[in-house]
């Protein structure tokens, strides 16, 4: 009994020592080549005639001395079964594994590569540690990062390569698997698997075992849409995966986003910040619109008899952000959904990070002249902060932080201009004038984007109406209508 | 009577010694702390130049335009004809302004535009032309918001000064000595400022200092 077990052992051993075969491609410059390892005592090897073969190398199998030699021009390389020592033009090199011949089939470490192969044939093969895929001759991949990020009503994951791409995306709804192909195919991440996981994302990895890049993202059974979003020339890609209930009802792909601006200022987002959409389908240009509530935690603003500016800004932004929703469909943020303070950078970085279509900041009046109903309309200062140009006209990698304006404040005045005559046509006497200044939270806000002032809370019967429930109403409706205007006449999604 | 000791004597002195030591360093570290514990502001301070005179009874007048917001009215600022007098030092005559700005109007229908007990702590001039102004945390602690009456209070500041000062191109707002966003949460300081006309309207009045 003990002996059959034994020689059941030493018999079966062959067998233990193997794992499990992976696909390995190999990156050419004209085409792709995917060999299917085999792990033998834990090492990995490379089917050796595959690659040859792709490379249309002559060679020689030498079955009785047990020998194969591959010739390039004027070179060879010769590799002896179960040594490690290979023959590369005379010359011996070793490599940290010994070659084997097993049923037939030679096999070789991947070192086999760079120390004998490169040497015949002038290729360079490059592969990062730990990675399952190298990279020949003069193939450059974009450089992969993935990041993910809850926002309260959907997930998303953020798409950097080095280089401009497509993603292709494809959804098998019933795997809750969506598909998101890279063009060109060759990428390099800097991590196979993003260790993320939430409601609505389960799995993100990064997979090119058949020699076409792509991230899989298996997701739960609550979203509803996945968009797409291309910025920065498409080398950077926002995949929002949204929540069941808050899809607005198409699932087109937005217009194209604004260039992010300035610093890597990311992140800076109020964690309350919920985006949301519903209601009318998108059908102007306008999809994400950021609102801000002005000032919040200690920074009350203007204030008067235990009326505070941040509290009727919050009030405003969000029956504004209702209305938005129902009549534009639009997805709407907030840069603050509590009493919480923010600096204005901070502010921004929300519109500039969710890539918005409009800024909208609301803050309340208070004028040192008491009989003046107040209220403006403002877009910042035109030529703000000019001299951070510093005589450049040629294309910029980063456009500094206080110049994310410029190309947007066109619309801006447009759009403002609108608001006014909504405005001012809708509350007689009040008058909402366009002005401009140097407005710290429009200066970095990378759409178009601008500021109301309603009101003045030294005016007492200005602050009775801002505090009247049927005037806030009123308010919303007049401000989405503005809106809904602009956005007729921005390019619709695409 | 008993002798004391001779190793008891040598002893005691020692001891007398040590004390008279310590009390004096003991006394020393007293006064060093109390010094860095005493109210700055009730002694000068030593790296503040003395309060020189702005200008001199010989120096011709300079009439300038002030510029504060007016009760009535669109537009944000209202000029106010003031007299300042032309001191050999450009910030001496840049002081006379902001003094003029700090204090507000005297023509009725205008308003002040820099809050209540804000204090001018410091004007210089750069060489490509920005002058820097530093005013008391006052002028922010104290500002009763609104985006009009924030932009009032800047440009009543810095249209003022470039508007009659030509070598002043550009100004920049110091709050308390150091750089500040904002002054009420609206209009960025951080950058230097030039003037804007734009908000401004044609005088209402005239006043000799």
């Amino acid at each position: 009994m003990l002996l059959a077990g034994i020689a059941g052992a030493v018999l079966l051993s062959p067998l233990l020592m193997r794992g499990a075969d992976n696909d390995l491609p190999i990156y050419f410059e004209n085409s792709t080549l995917v060999l299917k390892t085999q792990t033998v005592n834990r090492i990995s090897y490379l089917p050796l005639a595959d690659i040859v073969r792709q490379l249309s190398l002559p060679f020689t199998n030498d079955t009785v001395q047990e020998m194969f030699t591959v010739r390039g021009t004027n070179s060879q390389v010769v590799l002896t079964r179960n040594s490690a020592a290979i023959s590369v033009n005379n010359q011996i090199a070793l490599l940290p594994n010994p070659v084997l011949h097993d049923n037939g089939t030679w096999l070789v470490p991947y070192e086999f590569l760079p120390q004998g192969l490169s040497r015949i044939t002038g290729t360079e093969f490059r592969r990062r540690a730990g990675t399952p895929r190298v990279f020949a001759g003069a193939v450059k991949p974009a450089e992969l990062t993935m990041n993910a990020q809850f926002q309260g009503s959907l997930t998303r994951l953020t798409l950097r390569t080095s280089t401009p791409v497509t993603l292709e995306m494809r959804r098998e709804t019933a795997q809750h698997r969506t598909i998101l192909a890279f063009v060109p195919k060759v990428i390099d991440p800097a991590r196979e698997t993003l260790d993320y996981k939430d409601r609505l994302v389960s799995s993100i990895d990064f997979s090119d075992s058949d020699g076409m890049a792509k991230i899989i993202v298996e997701t739960t059974d609550e979203v509803g849409d996945v968009r797409i979003l291309s910025a920065d020339e498409n080398r950077v890609h926002f995949i929002d995966f949204i929540r069941k209930t808050e899809v607005t009802g198409t699932s087109q792909t937005p217009a194209e986003a604004p260039t992010a601006a300035g610093t890597a200022s990311a992140g800076k987002q109020d964690p309350a910040a919920a985006p949301t959409g519903a209601g009318a389908p998108v059908t102007g240009g306008i999809r994400v619109i950021v609102l801000d509530p002005g000032h919040g935690g200690t920074d009350t603003g203007a204030m008067t008899l235990g009326v505070l500016e941040k509290d009727l800004t919050l009030i405003i932004a969000r029956k504004l952000r209702a209305t938005l929703q129902s009549r534009l469909g639009a997805t709407v943020l907030l840069t603050r959904d509590s009493d919480v303070p923010l600096t204005s950078e901070a502010r921004a970085s929300v519109a500039n990070n969710n890539q918005a279509d409009l800024f909208l900041s609301l803050h309340i009046g208070y004028s040192a002249n008491q009989s003046d109903l107040g209220s403006s309309v403002y877009v910042i200062k035109d030529n703000f902060a000019a001299s951070l140009l510093s005589g450049e006209t040629g294309r910029r990698l980063f456009l500094p932080w206080y110049l994310g304006y410029r190309p947007h404040r066109p619309s801006s005045v447009q759009v403002a201009g609108l608001a006014s005559e909504e405005l001012s046509n809708a509350f007689p006497g009040w008058n909402f004038p366009l002005r401009n200044g140097p407005v710290a939270v429009l200066a970095s806000a990378a759409m178009p984007a601008m500021l109301l002032e309603i009101g003045n809370l030294a005016n007492p019967t200005s602050t009775q109406a801002l505090l009247d429930n049927t005037f806030q109403t009123k308010l919303s409706v007049t401000i989405a209508a503005a809106i809904e205007r602009f956005s007729a006449m921005r390019p619709a999604a695409k | 009577m008993s002798t004391i000791p001779r190793h008891l004597k040598i002893g005691l002195v020692m001891i007398t010694i040590a004390g008279v030591i310590s009390g004096g360093y003991f006394v020393g570290v007293v006064g060093r702390i109390r010094n860095m514990v005493r109210d700055p502001e009730t002694e000068a301070n030593p790296f503040v130049a003395p309060a020189a005179q702005l200008y001199s009874s010989a120096d011709p007048p300079l009439d300038v335009k002030v510029f504060f917001p007016s009760s009535s009215g669109t537009a944000i600022l209202t000029a106010e004809k003031r007299r300042i007098f032309k001191s050999g030092e450009l910030t001496n005559q840049a002081r006379q302004i902001l003094k003029i700005v700090v204090d507000g109007p005297m023509t009725s229908g205008l308003l002040p535009t820099v809050p209540k007990d804000t204090k001018l702590q410091g004007v210089f001039l750069s060489k490509d032309g920005t002058l820097f102004v530093d005013f008391s945390s006052a002028i922010s602690i104290n500002h009763p918001g609104g985006m009009v009456n924030e932009q009032a209070t800047i440009y009543s500041i810095v249209d003022s000064l470039i508007y009659n000062l030509s070598d002043i191109h550009q100004v920049k707002i110091l709050v308390g000595g150091n750089e500040q966003e904002t002054l009420a949460g609206h209009f960025l300081l951080l950058l230097p400022l030039d003037m804007d006309l734009s908000i401004t309207t044609e005088e209402e009045g005239t006043h000799a200092n």
